[in-house]
């Protein structure tokens, strides 16, 4: 029972990068339309930032933390304002297509540099303990990801729900058009929404430094887990990515924990599947123009 | 749009010379394999130049082999059959069908007369199949696997250095019989992590040992999280004293890390490693792995002979070797050795001057090129990892425990291999 | 030059006698290619032509991004590969079933796929085709997981095809054949629908039209393409690994269609040829960093020359027979 326990909070961490990365896709998604295939590049290079932070210049991880995400946001902004915005215009796959050369030449600029093997990045002093409740006992540091992760999704809920921006954000992912013609600027949130989703990109690519491998291929086979994850919950929808982000990294711990490496590995795509057949938009997406 | 004339203009012009950059080597195949070289010889280093085995061999195979053409010729001076014996090299980037590529370049454009090293098993086996219709010698250094002294075995193949039995006959008996009674194995689900598995579960078991349960992870492994298989450990009855980790490379870096933070050192699970290079040793730093016993092949550090050499290579490079290294050094110079003494690079010649020979040089102790399956035999080591307070100079990591007679280390031939 | 001639001059694209001519030329060059290249680098650019084309079908024509592609060009490679190396099928019938696998995939992905479009599409397939690689991996008694199908003999009757300079030769009718149904199917009325459906599939759908049944039927065509491309490259590389069934396979046939001019077919074609000769040129320097530059190029293609290169190049040819035409007079 114990067990069950700690491979159930195993499991929440790992939904906990899921959501993040979700809710960051989700919420470009939802305001520009773009589907960032980079999302997994820049968690990767919130990783790196993280490493290189620490290796050139010294910069624990509670700075790496707040300081990371906050430089590849304002990259990422920049990349906005250049190139994507210019494609924003024509079909929404070129932008998918211009996320995804990107993809390409960060990967191999990270790998050019720093070569593929993993480097190491340690557990920030504090966190290295083990939490004990009971019999059941946890890495503090795993922990916090988990809380830190569910924090900062009711951060971003909080922020669309209750400030003028998210009302702005929520109006435009459902109707685009109608928020312009009311005389709202949508334009001029455009770009702060962009960085704030790669922002978010940027946090799980730190959080997940010490506990898994930093190369520069760590985020290209995530997000096409985190696409499946965004189709079952709903692309435009915050709540759906987030929700399901968590509940497929709860499933995923119960299948590599109790059933052949196969349910593991296809899980996610399996109820993709059933998702798309019985619910096409999503579990909690809605009946979009999209389709 | 004058620019995008001039972006049009470029990018066709680029179109162009890249369609005709370096044409040539069209036309059919001429003369097939072993035609002679032409008073040259050429040594192929084909290897993983920028992944995850990339410390393990890397550039530096090429330094190795380098080192030993020197070596021969200053050995041999003006009665060498050829001065003219240069190295290439190509980085297969663990991809099977590129290195099946590379290979195949090296032999026909670039007339390479004998490959080394290429980790990776599936890539090993690759260029096995491009030996044997080639008609080339292939001295594979970095692969574990044993199918290719097994069903893959070929006449132009040699195994040298190790194979996934010896790993498994050294770490696996020795420690079950020092006090490893069960054992729970975790291995990457892929060839060669199930031939570990396969190999290591015999190994305890004729060992008086027993494998409590066994779990396979992805391979691939996009989220590097070990985890869900490591909190098993407490799930298990009977608690297993022994974690036999398969994992390789990066991956085996980040198994450690998890099993360190989840404190299963603490429960009283030792951790046994199936495959470990020196470099891993070096990128988790001694204290995260130390007192754990692996296999290796060859310590830079453990004699006279392995420090002089060891000296040589870190004057060129700045760093140790690992045993990939001393084995391209060893492997180049016996199949240079075996040319001056056939007299010809003619490939069936001078398998007949390597096959059964002994051989004891700085990479090989008590060594046999086998002829029944070209795998070359020889003393291995059970070693552990020192903890940093008592490493006394960079890269002196390893405390060799025991030595193992290379006929314990080595199974007999396999009945699978048909030469 | 009244306006209807004009616009048909910019419809026809070229004159007809430059198109045969370019028909011609592209036959010289087939022939030519393994005398002048590398015959393996050869091999790899007609399956590389043949995948693209396919993924054009599906993204010129119907404007639907398939992501996944290489499920197809991986489930026949492995099919092919598999029936000359235990059955010792020859190779046409290896190549051909490996298509007809990829067809029979097609379907059941095709079906679920096509329910969604655009981006929702291309991460749909993206995901089927991972799901498909994770299969093959852990299916390791049939595939051999990581260590691939290896000696994949190449077999016609008994004769000895082992030199790639003379399989090209025995290959290139099939792969022609190939190029030419995905013309015929795109010059045809089938083709016309397709155009016609993603320009407006409700005003298709009010015409009547079953456009689900259409689209899954495009699907399993393009798949049979791919699918042939990929039992080929399994036999010219004798060898068939996971590496084919990976979602960089996919992307890179994506990239090769942008690259070429999304919509051309033959500038699939052109991209294919230039990009693995690209490669080639850089493993042979060593440079190992490709996705740097295939990705650079890319994304300049996608930011400024979204015709691509066949695109671009025929649009600056209409532009200058528009300018000859309007010199001459009436």
């Amino acid at each position: 029972m114990i067990n069950f326990l700690e491979q159930t909070v195993n499991g929440l961490v790992n939904g906990g990068f899921y959501a993040l990365l979700a809710l960051g896709l989700a919420v470009i998604f939802g305001m520009l339309r773009v589907v960032n295939f980079a999302h997994g590049a820049f968690y990767m290079l919130g990783a790196f930032g993280a490493y290189v932070g620490l290796r050139e210049f010294g910069l624990p991880f509670w700075v790496a933390l707040v300081l990371v995400p906050v430089v590849l946001a304002a990259l990422g902004m920049t990349l906005e304002r250049t190139a994507i915005n210019r494609l924003a215009r024509l079909d929404p796959l070129y932008n998918f297509l211009f996320t995804f050369g990107l993809t390409l030449i960060l990967q191999d600029l990270v790998k050019w540099r720093y070569g593929v093997n993993a480097n190491p990045y340690e557990i920030p002093a504090g966190l290295t303990g083990t939490v004990h409740i009971g019999q059941f006992g946890f890495p503090a540091y795993r922990l916090f990801v988990f809380g830190f992760a569910v924090a900062a999704c009711l951060l971003a809920w909080w922020l669309l729900a209750r400030t003028r921006v998210g009302m702005v954000v929520r109006a435009a992912t459902e109707r685009p058009e109608l928020t312009g013609a009311l005389g709202i600027d949508v334009g001029r949130w455009i770009t702060p929404v962009f960085g704030f989703g790669i922002a978010l990109a940027a946090l799980a690519g730190v959080l997940a430094a010490p506990i898994q491998a930093v190369n520069p291929l760590m985020g290209a086979d995530l997000i096409i887990v985190v696409f499946a994850v965004v189709v079952i919950g709903g692309l435009g929808s915050v709540t759906g990515s987030v929700a399901t982000g968590f509940g497929i990294g709860v499933a995923g711990a119960w299948a590599q924990a109790y059933a052949p490496p196969i349910v593991a590995q296809t899980l996610v795509f399996v109820v993709m599947a059933v998702v798309l057949l019985i619910r096409p938009a999503g579990l909690f997406g809605r009946e979009e123009g999209v389709a | 749009m004058r620019v995008r004339r001039v972006l049009s203009g470029t990018v066709a012009a680029g179109t162009v010379l890249t369609l005709l950059a370096a044409c040539g080597g069209g036309g059919p195949r001429g003369g097939g394999g072993s035609s002679l070289s032409g008073g040259k010889i050429v040594l192929g280093v084909l290897n993983d130049q920028s992944g995850v085995y990339s410390g393990l061999g890397g550039k530096n195979s090429v330094v190795a082999v380098q080192m030993a053409i020197d070596d021969f010729l200053a050995k041999h001076g003006d009665k060498a059959v050829t001065r003219d014996i240069s190295v290439v090299t190509a980085d297969h980037q663990n991809k099977p069908d590129l290195a099946k590529t590379d290979a195949q370049q090296m032999y026909d454009r670039q007339d390479v007369d004998a490959i080394l090293d290429v980790p990776t098993s599936s890539a090993a086996l690759a260029v096995a199949d491009v030996a044997k219709q080639d008609k080339k010698l292939y001295f594979n250094i970095g692969a574990a696997s044993d199918d290719l002294n097994g069903k893959s075995c070929n006449k132009y193949t040699f195994h040298y250095a190790y194979d996934t039995n010896m790993l498994a006959n050294v770490t696996g008996k020795t420690a079950t019989k020092n006090g490893a009674k069960s054992w729970y194995l975790i291995y990457p689900n892929y060839a060669f992590g199930q031939d570990m598995l396969r190999g290591f579960t015999t190994a305890i078991g004729s060992a008086g040992g027993a494998v409590v349960a066994s779990a396979g992870s992805p391979f691939p492994n996009p989220t590097q999280d070990y985890s869900t298989l490591l909190l098993k450990t407490s799930g298990l009855s009977p608690k297993p004293d022994t974690l036999g980790v398969m994992q390789a490379g990066g991956d085996l870096q980040n198994v450690v890390k998890q099993y360190n933070q989840f404190k299963l050192k603490d429960q009283g699970i030792k951790l046994a490693v199936g495959l470990m290079f020196i470099t891993d040793i070096h990128a988790l730093g001694p204290d995260a792995l130390a007192g754990t016993t692996f296999t290796d092949a060859w310590y830079w550090n453990a004699n006279q002979d392995n420090r002089a050499f060891a000296d040589k290579f870190y004057a060129k490079t700045k760093t140790r070797p690992t045993f990939d290294h001393a084995a391209d050094y060893s492997a180049a110079l016996q199949y240079l050795e075996a040319v001056q003494a056939a007299g010809t690079d003619d490939s069936d010649k001078v398998v007949a001057k390597l096959e059964g020979k002994t051989v004891n040089d700085v990479f090989l102790h008590n060594g046999t090129i086998r002829a029944a399956d070209h795998l070359v035999t020889h003393d291995a080591y059970l070693a552990q990892v020192k903890p940093s307070s008592q490493v006394t100079e960079p890269w002196d990591y390893e405390k060799i425990l025991e030595t193992i007679p290379a006929d314990q280390a080595f199974n007999p031939p396999s009945s699978d291999c048909h030469m | 030059m009244s306006e209807l001639v004009r616009s048909r001059l910019r419809a026809a694209g070229l004159p007809g006698w430059l198109r045969w001519a370019g028909l011609a030329v592209g036959l010289v060059v087939a022939w030519a290619l393994p005398r002048v290249l590398y015959p393996p680098v050869a091999l790899d650019i007609l399956c590389w032509a043949l995948f693209a084309v396919s993924v054009d079908l599906l993204l010129g024509y119907l404007g639907l991004l398939s992501f996944g592609h290489a499920a197809f060009w991986g489930t026949s490679a492995y099919t092919a590969g598999l029936l000359a190396a235990r059955a010792g099928a020859p190779f046409p019938l290896a190549a051909l079933a490996g298509a007809l696998a990829a067809a029979l995939l097609a379907l059941p992905i095709g079906y679920l796929a096509v329910r969604r479009t655009g981006i929702y599409f291309a991460m749909v397939t993206l995901a089927f085709a991972q799901m498909v690689y994770f299969v093959a991996n852990q299916w390791r008694s049939l595939t051999g997981g990581e260590n691939g199908v290896q000696d994949v003999p190449r077999e016609l009757f008994g004769m000895d095809l082992s030199d790639p300079y003379y399989f090209y030769y025995w290959m290139l009718p099939l792969v022609l054949l190939g190029l030419f149904a995905a013309w015929r199917v795109v010059h045809s009325p089938f083709g016309r629908v397709l155009v016609a459906i993603r320009d407006n599939p409700i005003r298709a759908r009010a015409l009547g039209y079953p456009v689900h049944r259409y689209k899954i039927l495009a699907f399993v065509l393009s798949a049979f393409l791919a699918g042939l491309g990929g039992g080929l490259f399994a036999l010219s590389h004798q060898f068939v690994t996971l590496d084919d069934l990976h979602w960089t396979t996919s992307g890179q046939a994506v990239v090769v269609v942008v690259m070429g001019g999304i919509g051309t077919l033959w500038g699939g074609v052109l991209a294919a040829a230039l990009v693995v000769r690209l490669e080639d040129v850089l493993s042979l320097a060593h440079f190992e960093q490709v996705g740097l530059i295939t990705g650079g190029i890319f994304v300049v293609v996608v930011l400024l020359f979204r015709q691509g290169i066949w695109g671009t190049a025929a649009a600056a040819s209409r532009r200058l027979a528009a300018r000859i035409a309007r010199r001459r007079p009436g």
